[in-house]
């Protein structure tokens, strides 16, 4: 209420009503910015709620129904399955979240996948270790990453399209290597990985739930998860502050594809065999279930316990689909629904806000 | 506004404006201490073109800067050169006296040099005590080095209640403030962490009046704890009103240094313009 602003304004004697009248104006303009503040909060939670609990409602829902549906979906022996099979999607999911937190996606992960497979397929048929050829196939996922970060990142390409040159570019490498042959696998105990069971629990879930755990802690209690959430959420505040973003989001990129190697290892151990099309379910599913769990792709946004409910319902969907055997284009149907529904829904989160 | 508790007499309204002038607040600061920050000679070139050419300017403790000229007189490069977001072509910055080279901000950051940015630098997702301390957290002992929320909630606490700035909590989102208080916030980050320089760019372009005049009751506020400020600002009544010197730029030269009490807005504005070269 100080004087330099308003030089115009010349002392209380010669102007008092127009003094008394733009201080009741500014007060009324005080009290609009509290309630827009006051509003804005309001929806905020609402709109948390939506994507928090109003997930879960959903998960409890189509579990519910498949229940119903089916005398067979609320068995041990199915949901232990259907949990092997979710985890492989599972442990993309947690990489892929953070990475799109920090403001970047890769959808290539289902190609690398894919050619990590034929790889150690080749490598097996070299002679070589299986083991030895599932590192191989891990660092060559990794160089993936390197590549899809450093032009995404140095060269400030697009990220989509980045990865999606990449998903058609390792695809059709893992198409032509194997030639579309099936390639058997196994030995050395290697089954293990995808097929074991800890008790009665199979081993993939112990993946998941280990990544899932790690991404956890580093999103909520690292001084790295509030980097990656800053990143995304405003590069140029993240790199003023001294974040290396770009690192970050190069590290993020090695993290997913060195993810997509794994699932792709754990998924060859299972089938006993190297095939160019296993990662075919996963080109939309893992983003599907990103997005779903409240991941925004304008970055910023997003929790690994929205990611473990998202990936939970695809799991019960795909598992119930299967057992009252629709179609598995209708899976595909319902699985673009969803990733739209989920987009609109960040959409309108945003717009909401304004 | 029918609220009667908001109509105030016009009396008390003097009288508040009246504190709140710096002026009266901050004593004059010594013009022969050692400049917290020095910049001998600065010049930068992109190509042919010289943003800046031979810029001196001091800081000293206590001391409210205002860097002024019009678009493209240089402001904003010697800004990001002080800050060490760009590194001059030719001359010397000095921080107490001393040689320093600033290869990027994080180097004049570790000298106590904090920017406020125009635009703020806020991360809208995270909290008012997570922006505060982003890229400088707080971390618990042990071998995963977490991060310790509640000292930093606690610090960010008292370092917004020395400036007097209400939030009613530091876990609030920074999206779901207001302008005013986004903008206390990046200050009083600065503050925090600026132990030495507080740089300003536009500071209150994007605020309403009565924050605007918050921010101006900061920068005296920040200043009498012995910080050197520089306020890059269009607002020329509020640079007449808020820095000790004001210092014109022109076409990457320094045309003018006045001190607050030998100058006045229109005198400032013809040195912005040129006008003030051609009347002598």
């Amino acid at each position: 209420m100080s004087s330099p602003l308003r030089h115009d304004v010349q002392g209380g004697g010669t102007a008092p009503d127009s003094r008394t009248e733009e201080l009741a104006l500014e007060a009324a303009d005080q009290k609009r910015s509290d309630e827009r503040e006051r509003r804005l909060a309001r929806r905020r939670r609402f709109i948390e709620q939506v994507q928090g609990e109003g997930l879960i409602l959903v998960l409890i829902v189509v579990f519910v129904l498949m229940w119903i549906s089916s005398p067979f979906f609320f068995t041990q022996q199915n949901l232990l399955t259907a949990a092997s099979v979710i985890s492989v999607l599972g442990v993309m999911a947690v990489a892929e979240t953070l990475l799109v937190i920090s403001g970047e996606i890769d959808i290539s992960i289902g190609s690398v996948m894919a050619s990590t497979s034929v790889l150690m397929g080749v490598m097996v048929g070299q002679g070589l270790n299986v083991w030895l050829t599932a590192v191989i196939g891990l660092l060559f996922a990794a160089g993936v990453g390197v590549v899809n970060g450093i032009i995404t990142v140095y060269f400030k390409i697009n990220s989509l399209v980045t990865t999606l040159g990449t998903y058609s570019i390792f695809l059709g490498v893992a198409y032509a290597i194997s030639n579309t042959a099936t390639v058997s696998i196994g030995g050395s105990g290697f089954q293990v990985l995808g097929s074991g069971k800890v008790g009665s629990i199979p081993v993939p879930v112990f993946f998941f739930l280990g990544l899932w755990l790690i991404g956890l802690l580093v999103a909520r209690f690292t001084a790295l998860g509030r980097h990656i959430y800053a990143t995304g959420d405003s590069y140029d505040a993240a790199v003023r502050s001294g974040i290396q973003a770009n690192m970050l989001r190069m590290g993020l990129f090695i993290a997913t594809a060195l993810s997509a190697g794994l699932a792709g290892v754990i998924t060859t151990s299972e089938l006993g065999s190297a095939a160019p099309q296993i990662g075919d379910p996963y080109l939309l599913s893992v983003v599907t279930a990103v997005i779903l769990g409240g991941a925004s792709l304008r970055g910023g946004r997003g929790t690994m316990l929205g990611t473990l409910v998202a990936v939970a319902i695809l799991g019960v969907l795909q598992n119930g689909f299967a057992l009252l055997q629709f179609s598995t284009y209708l899976e595909d149907t319902v699985l673009g629904s969803l990733l739209i529904i989920a987009v609109l829904t960040d959409r309108l989160v945003r717009r909401a806000e304004r | 506004m029918s609220d009667p508790a908001h109509n105030e007499p016009p009396e008390a309204a003097q009288a508040t404006s009246a504190q709140v002038t710096p002026a009266q607040a901050t004593p004059a600061p010594a013009a022969d201490a050692t400049p917290l920050l020095e910049a001998r000679g600065v010049t930068r070139s992109y190509g042919n073109v010289a943003a800046l050419a031979g810029v001196d300017l001091q800081v000293r403790p206590g001391e409210v800067v205002g860097l002024v000229g019009d678009n493209g007189a240089g402001k904003s490069t010697l800004l990001k050169i002080l800050c060490g977001a760009v590194q001059p072509s030719a001359g010397q910055l000095l921080v107490n006296g001393e040689p320093v080279t600033f290869r990027s901000p994080k180097d004049s950051r570790e000298r106590g040099i904090e920017v406020v940015y125009q635009d703020l630098a806020l991360a809208t997702e995270l909290s008012v005590a997570e922006n505060i301390f982003l890229g400088r957290e707080r971390r618990r002992p042990g071998p995963f080095r977490l991060l310790d929320r509640p000292r930093m909630a606690r610090e960010a606490e008292a370092a917004l209640e020395s400036l007097a700035i209400e939030i009613h909590s530091v876990r609030a989102r920074c999206g779901l403030l207001s302008g005013g208080q986004r903008q206390a916030v990046a200050v009083a980050r600065a503050v925090l962490w600026g132990s030495n320089v507080l740089l300003l760019d536009e500071p209150t372009a994007a605020l309403a009046v009565m924050e605007s005049e918050k921010i101006g009751q900061l920068v005296a506020q920040v200043a009498k704890r012995q910080v050197g400020v520089v306020l890059v600002s269009h607002n020329m009544p509020q640079v007449h009103a808020l820095c000790d010197r004001i210092v014109v730029l022109l076409r990457g030269r320094v045309v003018a240094d006045l001190r607050r009490d030998e100058t006045d807005v229109q005198d400032i504005v013809m040195w912005i313009t040129g006008a003030a070269l051609s009347r002598n």
